[in-house]
């Protein structure tokens, strides 16, 4: 079953983030799998809340994604988008960074 | 009114635009500014009116077509459809340093706060504001370069010959 | 070194200013993104894929130790600890934060750097030869005019929104290092019959989604008249480039569809207005720019050494590397060295901000503190002594940048491709990583000799791969990734745009269909000394196309 999340990037640190809605409150988290899909909450009520979190300046290029479920994850379809989501698919040179950023994304 | 800047200050724009096409006497008694076209199609009767007269060009329009017309032309106005279509620039320098004009080059369109610097080095001496733009923020942009390479509209030699 | 001058700083220091203004409107919601977008690109800032993307310009690729040490502490302070050297010579940080680029742009401004038109449809930083200078085959010195471009080119208050991006590049040699052929503008100087300097203009070439050779509008123009006649191509394309669509914007389609002659009558016609104006140069003016770029007080040193002979007998890795990535030098004593970016360990381009600081040191002890970066993303030290050779190989070996293969398969261009880039369509390093563990024999890479291999991700061809002996293109088909394959092209003085050679292949047949080309070539080559270029022009495709596709 295919769910879509919002994503978009931090206006300050440019990082790719997703539209979470806990508990009424909309923040942006850089955690694909801490991301609100339209699993939980209407499509709607995401991009209405992703849209404003772009007019207030906070984040920039909003977009949609689609994700399937996988058990606690949430894996985006596109390839694209599971690099977006889990970073470059090659170890980063320095090596104090390359653990956290290496992650494959496939 | 909109915000207008003439000569780096707030000012009163009293000039009209107009298509050009209308009668004669359906044209209000103040200063003008034309189309080219209407310009070209109209020259001998517009220049019988008792006002100041102004051509507002296309951006495709050649500066040259108007060579002829630069002393009894007060106004010129050049336009900026879309912040990233810079070929007004050229046409304002062509205007003053190859042809001499010597009267109001105005910029019209995405005139804005980050664009106005370069524009007064090609030779715009004034500005129709874009509604948003902030006009104190404007003026200081004016000066907010001092050092500048190459010679322009302003500065006819480049930095290694001053 | 261009040394600056107070108004060199001043602009500098006035361009910060401007730009964190720039930002703090951005952040307060007063500048919207799509006009912050105009700015931030002026600055060399883009979005990508993952993040901010930050890229600093070093003109016609010079640097000095202390720059080196900058970009270092760069690196590990405002980014993830490493940089990524491009094909124009730039470097490029992956990771910067927004509120922190003015802080990046002052520390560059201390030491004479800076982002300006790294981005952007205006006037790019100016690339030129790495050797300048120093190269044996050098005509003329390119240093000087590049630098001249720079100041010209430098928020020029006219060109600045031009219909696209536009770069030029500067030869002063017989080879051509600098890729003249496929820039906006190349220039190259030359020399006529009554031994003048002057300069073949050639316009339009490029590469992208239509790749073209720049053609040649001027076979000599003097010196003297270089910017004028700038100012008179770049008004002309002002005018008249196109605006309607995004991927005709570039000159190479106004040369192209305006025709070669007629392009360059109204260059000449416009160029006629401009040439007497103050921008003509004086001798006086080359002469003061000249000034900057006066050889270094070299050492009168003989050609040979007992002991660097005695290293190349004794120690065959230290004897791969003098064979495969040194250049001669026009001094006798001194060569020039080639630091391969292109280790088995790192993307092709990246550096560590370690490995930045030790480069920086290992220029100040052998190479009169200055640094190059090239075209083909690698870094040069231009004047190291015969006698330290060893030792500057032994701490590059310790470093990983000493691998033997400069114009060799592995000297892989790659671009970012999707691992970064928001624009690609497919993923570029691992495919060059893969090549480069596939092919790690020094003995067969070796063997072929002198070859060029390039990647890119997607078809703006950012990795080069039109003008590669063999160039590689990532395309998303149907959501996989898949990677075609051309042969024949070349970036250097017999420029020349690579063909396709058939369908695409996956990510795991792309490696295999690369040793099958390679092993047509071996088979078919006159003798060791013919290279793959040549083969390839002499056979043709179809030999390629029957062993992989027949």
């Amino acid at each position: 079953m295919a769910y879509t999340v919002y994503t978009a990037s931090l206006l300050k640190e440019g990082l790719v983030a997703y539209l979470s809605i806990r508990d009424g409150e909309t923040s942006w988290t850089t955690d694909v799998n801490r991301a609100t899909s339209t699993e939980t909450v209407d499509d709607s009520i995401l991009s209405t809340e992703a849209e404003r979190s772009e007019q207030e300046n906070i984040v920039v290029g909003v977009y949609s994604v689609e994700v399937t479920r996988d058990g606690d994850r949430l894996v985006p379809t596109e390839n694209r988008e599971r690099i977006r989501a889990g970073g470059p698919t090659v170890a980063l040179p320095a090596a104090k960074n390359t653990t956290a950023n290496a992650r494959v994304a496939a | 009114m909109g915000k207008y800047i003439k000569d780096r200050k707030p000012s009163e724009d009293n000039w009209m635009p107009y298509t050009g096409l209308e009668d004669s006497d359906t044209l209000p008694s103040g200063d003008i500014y034309v189309p080219l076209e209407a310009w070209k199609e109209r020259r001998d009767e517009l220049l019988t009116r008792n006002s100041r007269l102004g051509v507002i060009l296309e951006n495709t329009d050649d500066v040259s077509e108007i060579i002829d017309d630069l002393d009894r032309l007060d106004l010129v106005v050049l336009q900026f459809p879309k912040m990233v279509d810079g070929r007004a620039f050229t046409q304002a320098r062509l205007l003053r340093e190859r042809l001499k004009y010597k009267g109001e080059i105005r910029a019209v369109g995405d005139v804005l706060q980050d664009q106005v610097f370069y524009m007064q080095r090609c030779g715009f001496n004034a500005f129709e504001l874009r509604d948003d733009q902030d006009l104190n923020s404007v003026l200081k942009a004016f000066d907010e370069m001092s050092v500048t390479y190459q010679g322009a509209a302003d500065v006819d030699a480049p930095i290694w010959r001053r | 070194m261009y040394q600056y001058s107070q108004a060199d700083h001043q602009l500098l220091l006035e361009r910060v200013t401007q730009f964190r203004d720039q930002v703090s409107r951005r952040l307060k919601g007063e500048l919207s993104e799509d006009e912050f977008k105009q700015q931030r690109l002026r600055n060399g800032l883009y979005l990508q894929l993952h993040a901010y993307m930050l890229r600093v310009a070093v003109p016609y690729g010079l640097l000095s130790s202390e720059q080196m040490r900058t970009l270092a502490h760069i690196a590990r302070r405002y980014d993830r600890g490493y940089g990524h050297f491009s094909t124009r010579q730039n470097i490029q940080y992956n990771w910067p934060k927004l509120e922190e680029v003015p802080e990046i742009l002052d520390a560059l401004a201390a030491v004479e750097m800076h982002a300006i038109q790294t981005s952007g449809n205006c006037i790019r930083n100016t690339t030129s030869d790495p050797l300048a200078g120093v190269a044996r085959d050098e005509v003329a010195d390119p240093r000087p005019y590049c630098e001249l471009i720079r100041q010209w080119s430098t928020f020029h208050p006219e060109f600045n929104f031009l219909p696209r991006k536009f770069k030029i590049a500067v030869s002063g040699a017989i080879h051509d290092r600098a890729a003249v052929a496929v820039h906006d503008i190349g220039l190259r100087l030359v020399k006529n019959e009554s031994d003048e300097l002057g300069l073949e203009v050639y316009v339009g070439g490029g590469l992208g989604r239509t790749p073209m050779i720049g053609k040649l509008i001027r076979e000599f123009l003097p010196v003297h008249d270089i910017l004028t006649y700038l100012e008179a191509i770049l008004r002309v394309y002002n005018q008249f480039g196109r605006r309607d669509n995004l991927y005709k914007a570039r000159i190479k389609i106004l040369v192209h569809e305006t025709g070669e002659d007629e392009f360059r009558k109204q260059v000449e016609a416009e160029w006629e207005n401009v040439k007497a104006s103050k921008l003509r140069l004086r001798d006086e003016d080359i002469e003061a720019i000249s000034a900057h770029f006066k050889d270094p007080d070299y050492e009168i040193l003989p050609d040979n050494d007992a002991d660097f002979d005695n290293h190349l007998i004794t120690n065959p890795e230290f004897a791969k590397w003098v064979d495969n990535n040194l250049e001669l030098h026009k001094k006798p004593g001194y060569r020039i060295a080639y630091l391969s970016l292109k280790s088995p360990d790192q993307p092709p381009g990246d550096v560590t901000a370690d490995q930045m600081d030790a480069i920086a040191d290992l220029a100040d002890r052998y190479s009169l503190g200055q640094i190059r970066s090239t075209h083909r993303q690698n870094l040069v030290l231009s004047d190291v002594k015969l006698t330290d050779l060893f030792e500057l190989w032994e701490e590059l070996t310790k470093l990983g940048l000493a691998t033997p293969n400069y114009n060799h398969l592995t000297d892989i261009i790659s671009c970012p491709g999707m691992d970064y880039c928001a624009l690609a369509t497919a993923r570029s390093i691992p495919i060059a990583q893969a090549l480069t563990d596939r092919f790690e024999s020094y003995d067969y890479v070796n063997d072929l000799g002198d070859i060029s291999l390039n990647i890119s991700g997607c078809i703006n061809a950012c990795g080069h791969h039109h003008v590669a002996n063999i160039g590689i293109l990532g395309v998303n088909k149907k959501g996989v990734e898949v990677y075609q394959l051309t042969l024949g092209g070349s970036a250097r003085e017999d420029a020349a745009i690579g063909k396709i050679l058939g369908p695409a292949f996956t990510a795991d047949e792309i490696v295999d269909a690369i040793g099958e080309v390679l092993e047509v070539y071996l088979e078919n080559r006159e003798d060791s000394e013919e290279d793959f270029l040549t083969t390839y022009r002499r056979i043709g495709q179809s030999p390629f196309k029957e062993r992989l596709y027949g």
